[in-house]
């Protein structure tokens, strides 16, 4: 029996994507409540990069999100300090003097992608050597002839609060195979797990539910997708969709979070398209929305169940099951010192699972809810 | 899991095969001497060396599948 646990109020050590970059360049500071605490996130007038501070100020608890930029440091609306974005008190405009050492937390940012990360860690470290955030370098984002040339469309991004799951949640999907049939109404026909480093990966080809009536865009084309963490939060999902016609349709899935409490995360995702053939920027762009809108079906589907599920640290698996235990072992390594890091959490690891029986057994089922309905309805 | 090495480059690693479709390969050191997993980590899905040295092990019955069907 397993009895509902206290989560560990520990957060991940790694780079946490807090959004898309240009969310935060309008001159105002952005209020993000995570790792338990608040921070305040501001674009420098002057430097014009990107800060993020503890939002609750040294001095009495001001909240700097509720500031005002000022140059390049943020102001607190509660008696104007200046914060600058290395965590220095610039200036104190009613004192003779700021404080020797007076500073507060300066987050470690990285811009890539066209997305906002910071570096979360409990020991106060830097990233270690190639731990970081890789440039989808197969996107050409700065085409000769103009950005409008681009042969993808830009992000989507939305982004939803979770509540009552902590994101171990999420991350085990990697390993779900099962889940997608029962959840997702999708068929793996092949599904591979890699752990290396800091990187998981998932590998699979599914086909649509035949007795599913989901209409979702895409949902029912077959897929080839490669999808990988890197570090504790942030995937990348490259996804091959045949059109019958020759032609392929070619997604990227942006799923990364960053934790609020123990026990809630938001989640976002984000959605480009390659332009097919033939296609207007324009038409890639409402591709790319419909792509999103049928990616919030999924994470819906999988809330739903997160919300009334309870934390398991040791699930009784099948053999038809993923490599859940290797997972949670290489997720683990994100949760203690980096002292601690065992061999056998960063090893490589793979696993291979077999469809091929759970395949068969979901062909009878889908047969037969098909002989019972006669037309593809809710299973 | 059944110790296996590879006959490319020699290095070994534990395999563990519950039917002929499910392989499962631990790693216990670095993967520097395969010449196809070398940098490229878990974006690289498998190596075919390593792979091949499996099967061989399989069907020589020096491996043995758990449910063999
Ligand atoms: S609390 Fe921020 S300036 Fe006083
Ligand atoms: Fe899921």
């Amino acid at each position: 029996m397993n009895t509902p646990r206290q989560t560990p109020a520990r957060f991940a050590r790694g780079w946490h994507c807090l959004g898309l970059a240009r969310q935060f360049t309008d001159g105002r500071p952005h209020e993000i409540e995570a790792f338990g605490t608040k921070l305040a996130v501001f674009r420098g007038r002057d430097d014009g990069r990107l800060h993020v501070l503890d939002a609750y100020c040294r001095h009495m608890g001001g909240n700097l999100a509720h500031g005002t930029v000022k140059g390049d440091t943020l102001a607190c609306p509660f008696h104007d300090w200046r914060w600058g974005g290395d965590g220095k008190c610039a200036a104190i405009p009613y004192a003779q003097r700021v404080p020797l050492r007076a500073r507060t937390r300066a987050w470690t940012t990285l811009e890539e992608n066209g997305q906002l990360f910071v570096w979360h860690d409990p020991e106060g470290n830097p990233p270690g050597p190639g731990v970081t955030i890789p440039r989808m370098d197969w996107i050409d984002d700065e085409p000769s002839d103009g950005p409008e040339a681009s042969e993808w469309s830009d992000w989507t991004w939305d982004s939803v609060l979770v509540e009552g799951a902590h994101c171990r949640e999420l991350v085990d999907n990697i390993v779900d195979m099962a889940h997608f049939f029962y959840v997702h109404h999708s068929v793996p026909t092949r599904f591979t797990n890699v752990f290396e480093g800091h990187v998981a990966a998932m590998y699979v080809e599914s086909t649509p539910r035949r007795d599913s009536g989901m209409e979702l865009i895409g949902a029912d084309l077959s897929l080839r997708s490669d999808a990988a963490y890197y570090g504790p939060s942030y995937m990348i999902d490259r996804i091959w969709q045949p059109l019958g016609d020759g032609t392929e349709a070619e997604t990227v899935l942006v799923n990364c979070h960053y934790p609020v409490t123990a026990d809630s995360f938001v989640l976002m995702y984000g959605v480009r398209v390659r332009r097919l053939p033939g296609t207007t920027a324009r038409q890639a762009e409402d591709m790319a929305a419909r792509t999103a809108r049928g990616m919030r079906v999924a994470f819906d589907q999988d809330i739903e169940i997160w919300r009334h599920k309870t934390r398991v640290d040791s699930p009784l698996l099948s053999d038809g099951d993923g490599p859940v235990y290797q997972l949670r072992r290489w997720y683990e390594q994100f949760y203690v010192d980096a002292a601690e890091v065992r061999p056998e959490m960063t090893d490589r690891f793979e696993f291979e699972v077999d469809t091929r029986r759970a395949g068969e057994a979901w062909e009878r089922e889908m047969a037969a809810n098909l002989a019972r309905t006669g037309t593809p309805g809710t299973p | 899991m059944r110790p296996v090495t590879c006959e490319e480059c020699g290095t070994g690693v534990l395999v563990e095969k519950r039917s002929l479709p499910h392989t499962s390969v631990q790693w216990t050191g670095p993967t520097d001497r395969c010449p196809q997993l070398a940098g490229g980590g878990a974006r690289i899905e498998g190596c075919t060396r390593l792979r091949a040295s499996i099967e061989r092990e399989v069907r020589e019955g020096r491996l043995t599948v758990a449910h063999d069907d």
